[in-house]
């Protein structure tokens, strides 16, 4: 994995992640952290750690930066079909998180 | 399961306490004088061997347990170097007393055609039935279930090895006519020994919970049809805790773990209505699986497999979100799902802290830097897994132990066939001025 490729994984776990963790129920929080395993699955779990500390607490502004991160890893060689599959799963858990 | 074992063995030895005139009762398929004899002989022969079984696993479970008895009420010795439960305490005599028993007695152990083939005589099978339960409890309270014993489940199965022992004295004596009948060693001696014993235990705090301990038969997934609703749902968490002997992957356990979140949180107001304490118990359980998972996102690790674990954990998942949300889960059910529960809790909290311990679960690093003092043309990217600490990953550790029950385990309570012996033990038979007269 390229340094490029694991600092945007990075990103894109962390702004999930704090979506998870600012989500209004745990349902809500559920379906976000089935697209963070998604996207480890996708690594083959080699995904370096997530740092949360700091990030905005804006839902908005982080649904905005998981999606632009996780647009970003088509950069890097993966699938784009699972890409797409990992933003429906995105938008589906964002829809009950009522954003 | 001692439980199972030990219940069979006093519940068949209280129905042969309750039985008199064993003489007519041996002999009441002959009734021609010779043949009833040689009968009553025969009976006698088998009788004497499955005594001897029983006497055998008396003899084991008592010094399996001696290590662990230490008087209630003798004071400890002066001098240091001697230990509590050195010869002359009540255990020890027993141990002793029931040692001189069996070795003295000529009859052998039952074999195993004896233990398994039934018998037409009410007493024999009694006596048969009492010898098997006492063969499989070896099972329970030997060897290796003996060496996990704790002290005041010793105390309980030595109680249970009194009152079996005054048993087989109380029995010992009431079948001297039998021809060929071959007494016990020393029975007086015998006897007060287990009284003294049953007694002792008894100012201790004996832990009935060893009923729950010994062997078990290995469980294995539901060979039945795939079940409907809220069974279906029971069915796949029984499979889970099946599959979740074999380690998963840190991939996996994630999974395994959201699983357990999403039932716990869905099952929680389906119990509302009939426990309402275990649909609180439950939504702890939730929020104690989503502060596990919130710490595993960190984690990684290839080793292991876990995949059927996985699949029945989506099973699950799956079966329950058809369910409807207003379903009531019955008492019984809850308490199975309860039961489940407890075992993937506990489980769960073993596999991370094996994975921790061997190395499997990795902590990942947070960015990834480049290593530019490596002395290479191209940089590599610094490792970006590394080994677990418990001192440093506290909030994993306290996730882990915030999964395993904090309340000290509810006292188990005695069982029925403990006050059922000691109660044939001291009973009389009618007597003939009792009955009613014409």
């Amino acid at each position: 994995m390229d340094l490029e490729h694991a600092l945007r994984l990075a990103q894109a776990r962390s702004f999930v992640a704090a979506l998870a963790d600012a989500a209004v129920d745990d349902d809500v929080s559920a379906a976000f952290e089935s697209v963070l395993v998604e996207l480890d699955w996708l690594h083959g779990d080699e995904s370096p750690g997530l740092d949360t500390d700091g990030l905005s607490e804006d839902r908005n502004v982080l649904y905005l930066a998981a999606t632009a991160a996780i647009e970003a890893l088509a950069l890097f060689g993966l699938d784009a079909l699972d890409l797409e599959l990992i933003l429906v799963r995105l938008e589906a858990a964002r829809a009950l998180d009522r954003l | 399961m001692y439980g199972e074992t030990g219940d069979l063995m006093r519940t068949e030895l209280a129905a042969l306490l309750r039985q008199h005139r064993i003489l007519h009762r041996l002999g009441e398929h002959s009734p021609a004088a010779a043949d009833a004899v040689a009968d009553r002989e025969a009976a006698g022969i088998a009788m004497q061997q499955y005594r001897q079984t029983i006497l055998s696993w008396c003899a084991e479970a008592v010094m399996a347990a001696k290590p662990l008895i230490f008087s209630a009420t003798l004071p400890a010795p002066a001098n240091p170097f001697k230990t509590a439960n050195e010869p002359g305490t009540a255990v020890g005599e027993l141990a002793r007393a029931l040692r001189l028993a069996r070795d003295a007695s000529t009859s052998r152990r039952a074999t195993t055609a004896l233990l398994t083939i039934p018998s037409p005589n009410e007493v024999v099978e009694h006596w048969r039935q009492a010898a098997r339960a006492a063969a499989l409890a070896e099972h329970d309270t030997n060897g290796a279930a003996g060496a996990r014993l704790t002290s005041p489940q010793a105390q309980a199965l030595v109680g249970d090895v009194a009152a079996v022992t005054q048993a087989l004295v109380v029995l010992d004596q009431r079948y001297l006519n039998i021809p060929g009948w071959e007494r016990l060693a020393e029975p007086g001696r015998l006897g007060w020994a287990a009284l003294a014993t049953a007694l002792d235990v008894s100012l201790g705090q004996p832990d009935y919970s060893i009923d729950n301990t010994g062997w078990r038969p290995r469980t294995h997934e539901l060979r039945i049809s795939p079940q409907k609703g809220i069974l279906g749902v029971l069915q796949a968490e029984h499979d889970l805790l099946v599959w979740l002997k074999s380690f998963p992957t840190a991939m996996n356990l994630r999974l395994i773990v959201d699983s357990q979140q999403r039932l716990s949180r869905r099952l929680a107001p389906m119990v509302e209505r009939t426990d309402a304490c275990r649909a609180e118990t439950w939504r702890a359980r939730a929020a104690s699986y989503a502060l596990l998972k919130q710490q595993l996102r960190n984690v990684g690790g290839r080793i292991g497999n876990g995949g059927p674990a996985v699949a029945e954990a989506s099973k699950a998942v799956s079966r329950l979100r058809a369910v409807p949300a207003d379903t009531i889960v019955e008492p019984r059910v809850a308490a199975g799902f309860q039961t489940l529960f407890d075992g993937i809790d506990q489980r769960v909290a073993e596999i991370v802290d094996t994975g921790i311990d061997r190395g499997a679960y990795l902590q990942r690093v947070q960015v990834p830097r480049l290593v530019t003092a490596a002395g290479q043309m191209v940089s590599p990217v610094r490792e970006r897994f590394m080994p677990l600490d418990r001192s440093v990953n506290t909030e994993l550790v306290d996730a882990v132990r915030g999964l395993l029950p904090r309340d000290p385990a509810e006292p188990v309570a005695p069982g029925l066939s403990r006050s059922v012996l000691h109660s044939a033990l001291i009973h009389r038979p009618a007597a003939a001025a009792d009955s009613p007269q014409i």
